[in-house]
């Protein structure tokens, strides 16, 4: 990607949004209240802080994604050169999954995948 | 100035003022989202090299996995609505001293050498010359390490799970 390019693509994506609010702020008509400028929810009044203690199951669940994303930087490569790479390629990427596959196996068995 | 450079600023800008504020910043889910566009514009800065797997693997890896990592682990402290207190300036000096000190060595270093002057294309590192290579077991093959990786990621993931399980019992 040249730089040019990128620079073409900041302008336009810049001017695109920028008219698309433009436009909402001038042309439809406007009233303010207190009700609208809150947070969203179900159109109950809402309590509290939104920066609230989450569960502990979403780090384990982002530790569990995380590793399967470095796994996927490592299988995209291969992806690309599949078909040149040929049936030892395969076997390769094969033994690959069958080991993070156990990994898998062992985050199920012991209920990693489960929500509790 | 050419094009290259005009964008290579403005990606270096966008890293020093957005790394200042996630240091600065005294919310600590704020500071995380400073340190999202940092490590955004640092793959930008990869698409201007022409490492386009490089700059994938750091949209995926860091702005995609690290930062959802970090942001949960901020949102499992209770603490998080809290502003951080402002350090005394029993902390403040040393640490100014020590980062002057730093920069100052890296500068020197840096002044120090002397860079040559050429222009060379950037190498073009493309994602099927990588997957080749990591596949490949011949002269510049990779094939061991590439297993080798699936075995640190097993290690990785059942780490992690007893380290996470362990806390329940």
């Amino acid at each position: 990607m040249s730089a040019e390019s990128l620079i073409l693509f900041f302008i336009v994506g810049a001017f695109l949004v920028g008219i698309a609010l433009l436009f909402s702020s001038i042309v439809p008509p406007t009233s303010t209240n207190p009700q609208k400028a809150e947070a969203y929810e179900c159109g109950i009044p809402t309590e509290g802080l939104t920066w609230l203690q989450f569960n502990v199951g979403y780090y384990l669940f982002a530790i569990i994604f995380l590793i399967f994303d470095v796994e996927t930087v490592f299988i995209f490569p291969w992806a690309v050169v599949m078909k040149e790479a040929g049936i030892a390629g395969f076997i390769e990427i094969v033994i690959f999954f069958f080991v993070l596959g156990l990994g898998l196996l062992y985050a199920w068995k012991k209920g990693a995948l489960k929500w509790e | 100035m050419t094009s290259n450079q005009f964008m290579f600023l403005l990606f270096s800008a966008v890293i020093v003022i957005f790394s200042i504020l996630t240091v600065t910043s005294r919310r600590i889910l704020r500071a995380a989202t400073f340190l999202l566009f940092v490590l955004v514009s640092t793959a930008g800065l990869y698409f201007l090299l022409k490492y386009n797997y490089l700059a994938a693997i750091q949209l995926t890896l860091y702005a995609g996995g690290i930062v959802v990592l970090i942001i949960f682990s901020i949102l499992l402290t209770s603490h998080i609505s809290e502003k951080l207190p402002t350090a005394g300036l029993l902390k403040k000096w040393p640490a100014a001293l020590v980062a002057l000190v730093g920069a100052a060595l890296c500068i020197v270093v840096i002044l120090q050498y002397n860079f040559p002057g050429s222009v060379v294309d950037t190498e073009v590192v493309n994602v099927r010359d990588i997957g080749n290579s990591l596949i490949s077991y011949g002269e510049k093959g990779y094939a061991l390490p590439f297993e080798v990786i699936s075995v640190l990621l097993l290690a990785a993931l059942i780490g992690a799970i007893v380290l996470a399980k362990k806390r329940k019992d």
